[in-house]
């Protein structure tokens, strides 16, 4: 009888989906609440419900807050549905309803399939770059491709952010990264020629990514993933992936090129969205829920759930292991580590506490929706951090005199992606926009909150 | 013995900064193990919280973001005021906020101003020249860091090149002395500084300074584009144009210069990204390169620390202060060094350990391989049959002028320098006064007064100590309030602007760093029961001619540019000084040089152009302390070309 | 609201904000934002209670909620004049702590009030109040730039003319003339 009721709510949601197109700036109420639902639609923007009455800031922001993280929910759940035929989410299925599935994002254009050798000019469909290393691995019938008999992925990146450190896990494997773009990003790119360092330096004007407005369709979208090696007895609890590990040759830490096969588990993903109300772009992040404990986990005693953490071994001391160290140096990927990183997660919403409470009320009603799919979908194991939204910004464009429109909250981290600067500090702790903000391409000409445009040829 | 690890090192290096990093990067890189001792604290994993110290510091100082155990400023918990005793620290240094006081502050030991020991009733006095027209007795005030990455974490990044001139300041102009190194040598050394620096440049801006003898070799590029220049740059360059001024002023001692010489601005070669490069963020003009870039677009030695680590063949034992380099006949034969730490109860323990290598490198400062080499063998001292270790002490010393500008210019943005007047480095009258390079500074009136704090309080308090705040009735300041205080605020922040000048000051023996004992007895010591360093300062005439010509040229520039100057210069506090009846103060610029000069001749020099010592033949002193005379640029740049000859060298010496 | 007996009112927080941007020449929204993840008007209002004792906040604020309630209403530059006393020779102690709060926002710092510099030299501040009360103090709005050591600009910003002082934050409709 729930479930039924449950059904009708949503859909009597869905009809009225009109609501407000902008984060309110008045006390006007809107027609209904936005909640998150099982749906292949990606949202073009955040929509907003109604205010409280006389709210206090701390009311408000939290009231915001929990509109984005149900954006965040409804995007999450979107990307991570399998897709059809035409890359989009298939609406004959249902997200987890074998418990793992191909995802749309994992459809997405590679960064090393847009910015290739010489600028060459990149295609949304074409075939990835297989470096030669792996190409060995590559015989025609092998039983190693993914569920959609798409070309494995191939993960190379294995550091954080400006050569900050690597995360290693426990069994002394390299966490993986990965960087893909949806098609409106892809075609921005590809209509301005900015895939190359000629044509960056050829582009008059400024880099302005699409916008993705309330009634949809969806902006520039670039997802961030980590990956983590696991065992085939993991594979209930991650999103999983047989892929490619390709090393580049090194001269400094001196290593040999060298590929292998292996099998990932999904442990963080950022996604970042230009949105009408999100001009500095909008930052949800999400982290397996087995990464690391947090701050409060360990400062109670026997608080700490009895299970295996990702990135954190409760049997070691802090003073043997202390936590949030990066690895010494030299960070050789292609050996397995003596050093495994030991993970905390530490608290960065003091005094943005809305940010806390609005994740955790988003989560329990995301795994409530996931779980009746199915109890087994691996997507009930993947738990939303926090949404940073810009609060002082116009449709599409910063407000004048603020040009990072005043993110909430103040500072936001992924424990795979930000590992070692979970701090309060500005400027240097991160927070997405802070960071994105500095991001320019080969030119230093200002690139609307991307990295990868740096990555040109 | 070793320290415990199993290796066997090659080279032992004293010193985790510029020149020990890059030694042991390309020592690293050839295959060659290396131990670093650095005597202060690990380069921290991220620089959360140095830059938060920077934050909450009451006193922005270049030292105020490094760590707290030696000689933090600025917090609720060690005001401005509380500094820590130089006496009880393992690693005390010289820092900003200890200048001008006693030995229970200051860790080096040096006369005292006037202010700090006399009766404030009596009218303040500057010591008066000596019978070569000396003036003895000044304060050094050139601060540096002990910690991973050193002093160079809050290094400006001006890298600009010595002029052909500035190292054969003997043979062109019969001062000072050359530098055993040719021109032809140091471009190809430059340029691999400027690679590992990542610094950002083009060879075409500079090409009207060939008129001072900066030339480069056919076809070079620097790394990067160059920095663009800012409104304030723009503002200087337009405001002077057409402006000369004569080598001397009238009745400079010795002979005179007529010559007219152009003034103009060019912009500044940067150590700081332009692109993206080596992994590290383009500059977003934090205006905080002194004292620390919280993005990391300047280049700093942690950097290159990194990759010496990622040879595999690089170790680095922190919180190890050397004090001792064993001399067995001719040859070094162990370092011994104190390992400190603090225990449960925060009290400071030590344990002495000692490393054999084949060659030692000490690349720890200019004063404290000075220090170093003095302690060594029972404070007898060692490498130093030349008599010159811790003599000829130099530094920029820095004029500091500002004024108002007649239109807003726009300070407070960007790098902190990115342009300078380089046109007036050579000259006849290098013969008769010291020669000056002007940096503009972007910061309006941040470095001259403290700003915008001093002006802001000014007019919300209705005090006059920037001396902009004279407009009401019959001069009195004014007190003002909202709209209107924050447009008069506007009006002044906005057209504030500085001009450094730094001085190429003579090399003299008598400056100098000796160990500050008596009786073979220290009378003061740091933590770990060292003895402190003793420093003897002064200006010559030659020097202080220059900041005659200096005070001239800036007061030229702000009339040419129609705009009203502000300088003020006291009396009797650290740095002021009388010179033929004027009032000066100099400022120290953090380029400590020459204590180990190097030198072709072993009678007067103590290392050979590779920085080898003359009488060690295993025994590199590297840094800027081998300067023989401090030049017109910068020194990170030079410093760290010819930390690549040194490393060179090593490796040959090494053998295969 | 809040079960936290010293945590102010909406009401208060308002009132001190309002005060606030009259007295420093700013525009409420750059004071205290429709949404406010900062929130340094909560940081300073109980910094400044913990300075000086909330008697005589209460009654700063009571006197601003006088004049501002007063008809015909007077503007932010005649509210900010009374209060600060600037026609007056001697600034009396609610003065001084005015003087204090307007050095909080544009400065991030506690000076304490009626301590005046001198000398050639600013008074000593006792704290900055907090890291973020550095990195968004409004003096560098006033120099149309941002704090030293947190440009939220890009590369190149500071070869071109800066945004005017309107787009700063300063509220120039409402006159100054100076």
């Amino acid at each position: 009888m729930k479930k039924t009721i449950t059904i009708i709510l949503l859909t009597v949601v869905a009809a009225t989906m009109v609501l407000m197109t902008s984060i309110p700036t008045t006390m006007a109420p809107a027609q209904s609440n936005p909640a998150i639902v099982l749906s292949p639609n990606i949202p073009g923007d955040a929509t907003f419900g109604p205010l409280p009455t006389n709210p206090t800031n701390e009311q408000k922001l939290l009231a915001i807050q929990g509109d984005f993280d149900i954006y965040s929910w409804n995007t999450f759940i979107a990307l991570n549905w399998p897709p059809g035929p035409d890359g989009n989410g298939d609406p004959n299925k249902k997200i987890g309803q074998n418990g793992d599935n191909d995802t749309v994002w994992e459809h997405y254009r590679d960064v090393a399939d847009i910015f290739l050798p010489g600028g060459a000019t990149p295609s949304w469909n074409g075939p990835e770059t297989v470096p030669t290393q792996c190409k060995a691995f590559y015989k025609p019938g092998m039983k190693i491709l993914s569920q959609v008999g798409k070309t494995p992925t191939v993960l190379t990146d294995f550091s954080q952010p400006f050569n900050t450190g690597p995360l290693i896990d426990q069994n002394g494997n390299y966490t993986r990264y990965d960087i893909l773009v949806n098609k409106p990003m892809f075609d921005y790119i590809l209509a301005n020629k900015l895939y190359s360092k000629a044509g960056q330096q050829a582009f008059k004007g400024e880099v302005q990514f699409p916008c993705g407005g309330p009634t949809g369709p969806e902006g520039a979208i670039m997802v961030k993933s980590s990956w983590k090696v696991i065992s085939p007895a993991d594979r209930g609890r991650f999103h999983t992936q047989t892929v490619l590990v390709y090393n580049p040759a090194s001269q400094n830490p001196k290593y040999a090129a060298s590929c292998s096969t292996k099998l990932m588990g999904l442990v963080g993903l950022h996604i970042g969205h230009k949105t009408d109300s999100g001009a500095q772009w909008l930052w949800s992040t999400f982290e397996h829920v087995d990464n690391a404990p947090s701050e409060a986990d360990i400062g109670s005693n026997n608080t700490l759930k009895p299970k295996t953490y990702n990135y954190y071994n409760p049997k070691c001391s802090t003073k043997n292991c202390p936590p949030n160290q990066v690895p010494p140096r030299p960070w050789n990927p292609t050996k397995l580590s003596a050093f495994h990183s030991q993970i905390v997660r530490m608290n960065m919403f003091k005094g943005n506490e809305f940010a806390f409470q609005s994740a955790a009320a988003r989560n329990a009603d995301a795994l409530q929706l996931l779980l009746g799919v199915n109890s087994k979908s691996v997507w009930r194991n993947y738990e939303l951090i926090s949404t940073m939204w810009p609060t002082n910004t116009g449709k599409c464009q910063a407000t004048p005199g603020d040009p990072l429109g005043t993110p909430a909250p103040n500072f936001l981290a992924n424990t795979t992606l930000e590992t070692y600067i979970q701090g309060m500090v500005p400027n240097v702790s991160s927070n997405c926009i802070e960071c994105h903000n500095n991001a320019t391409m080969t030119n230093a000409k200002a690139s609307d909150f991307t990295y990868i445009l740096q990555r040109a040829q | 013995m070793s320290n415990g690890a199993f290796t066997q090192y090659d080279v032992v290096i004293v010193g985790a900064g510029v020149s020990g990093n890059l030694i042991a990067k390309q020592l690293g890189l050839a295959g060659k193990k290396v131990l670093i001792l650095e005597a202060g604290l690990p380069v921290p994993d991220s620089r959360e919280e140095y830059v938060n110290n920077f934050y909450l510091a009451l006193a922005k100082t270049p030292e105020s973001p490094y760590p707290a155990l030696a000689g933090r400023t600025g917090s609720q918990q060690n005001p401005v005021g509380a500094l820590p005793d130089p006496s009880k620290l393992p690693t005390p240094r010289a820092t900003v906020l200890s200048i001008g006081k006693a030995p229970d502050v200051s860790y080096l030991v040096q006369a005292q101003p006037w202010i700090e020991t006399h009766d404030p009733k009596l009218p303040p006095q500057n010591p008066p020249p000596d019978a070569n027209g000396n003036i003895r007795g000044l304060q050094f005030s050139s601060t540096f860091e002990r910690n991973g990455g050193g002093t160079s974490w809050h290094w400006l990044g001006t890298s600009l090149r010595e002029l052909e001139n500035d190292i054969q300041l003997q043979t062109k102009y019969g001062h000072g002395v050359d530098w055993p190194i040719t021109y032809p040598e140091l471009q190809q050394l430059w340029a691999l500084a400027e690679k590992e620096i990542g610094v950002a440049a083009s060879t075409a801006e500079q090409e009207p300074l060939e008129v001072v003898g900066l030339v480069y070799p056919t076809g070079y590029q620097y790394p990067m584009q160059s920095i663009p220049m800012s409104t304030v740059d723009d503002a200087v360059s337009k405001g002077i144009a057409g402006l000369q001024v004569p080598g001397t002023l009238p009745d400079t001692p010795g002979g005179s210069d007529p010559t007219m010489y152009n003034v103009f601005v060019t912009p500044t070669p940067q150590g700081r990204n332009s692109e993206p490069y080596d992994d590290r963020r383009v500059c977003a003009g934090n205006t905080n390169c002194i004292p620390i870039c919280p993005i990391q677009a300047k280049w700093d030695p942690t950097v290159t620390l990194g990759k010496a680590l990622d040879t595999g063949n690089v170790t680095v034992s922190y919180q190890s202060v050397a004090y001792n380099v064993a001399v067995d006949g001719t040859n070094a034969t162990r370092i011994d060094y104190y390992v400190w730490s603090r225990d449960a109860n925060g009290n400071l323990t030590k344990v002495s350990k000692s490393v054999t290598g084949k060659i030692y490198v000490l690349a720890a400062h200019a004063i404290e391989n000075a220090k170093l080499l003095l302690m060594s063998n029972n404070w007898n001292g060692i490498a130093n049959s030349s008599d010159q270790v811790g003599r000829n002490l130099m530094d920029h010393p820095l004029y500091l002028s500002w004024a108002l500008a007649p239109e807003p210019l726009f300070g407070y943005r960007g790098p902190l320098a990115t342009s300078g007047i380089e046109s007036l480095r050579d000259g006849e009258f290098r013969k008769y006064r010291s020669s000056f390079r002007m940096e503009i500074g972007n910061e309006g009136w941040n470095f001259s007064k403290g700003d915008p704090y001093t002006t802001a309080l000014d007019y919300i308090q209705g005090t006059n100590n920037t001396g902009t705040n004279d407009g009401g009735p019959n001069g009195a300041p004014q007190r003002l309030a909202g709209v209107q205080l924050a447009e008069k605020l506007n009006n002044i922040l906005t057209r504030q602007f500085r001009i450094g000048c730094m001085f190429d000051q003579s090399p003299m023996a008598e400056n100098r760093v000796t160990l500050d004992v008596t009786n073979g007895k220290p009378n003061n010591v740091d933590g770990l029961g060292l003895p402190r360093p003793k420093v003897e300062y002064g200006l010559d005439p030659y020097t202080m001619e220059g900041f005659r010509m200096a005070a001239y040229v800036c007061s030229q520039v702000y009339q040419k540019m129609g705009a009203k100057e502000f300088t003020t210069t006291g009396m009797g506090s650290a740095g002021d000084f009388t010179y033929r009846g004027v009032n000066y103060h100099y400022y120290g610029a953090g380029h400590v040089v020459g204590t180990h000069r190097m030198g072709n001749e072993s009678g007067s020099s103590v290392v050979d152009a590779s920085q080898r010592s003359h009488d060690v033949p295993n025994l590199w002193i590297v840094g800027s302390g081998s300067f023989p005379t401090v030049c017109t640029a910068n020194p990170t740049l030079t410093l760290m070309a010819l930390a690549f000859k040194s490393a060179d060298s090593i490796i040959a010496a090494l053998g295969s | 609201m809040s079960t936290n007996p010293s945590t102010p009112s909406e009401a208060t927080l308002q009132a001190f904000a309002d005060m606030s941007a009259a007295l420093t020449g700013f525009q409420s929204s750059f004071i205290r934002p429709f949404l406010d993840p900062v929130n340094l008007s909560g940081t300073f209002y109980s910094f400044a209670v913990s300075q000086v004792g909330q008697p005589r906040m209460d009654a700063l604020l009571a006197a601003f909620n006088n004049l501002n309630n007063q008809t015909p209403k007077p503007t932010p530059q005649q509210i900010a004049d009374t209060l600060l006393e600037t026609s007056l020779d001697a600034p009396s102690l609610q003065a001084q702590l005015c003087q204090s709060i307007v050095a909080m926002w544009y400065l991030g710092s506690w000076y304490t009030p009626g301590v005046l510099g001198g000398n050639g030299f600013a008074p000593p501040a006792l704290q900055v109040i907090t890291s973020q009360a550095y990195t968004k103090s409004l003096v560098w709005n006033l120099a149309q730039s941002h704090p030293m050591g947190f440009s939220p600009f890009v590369f190149g910003y500071w070869s071109q003319q800066p945004a005017s002082l309107q787009t700063f934050g300063v509220d120039t409709s409402n006159g100054g003339g100076q």
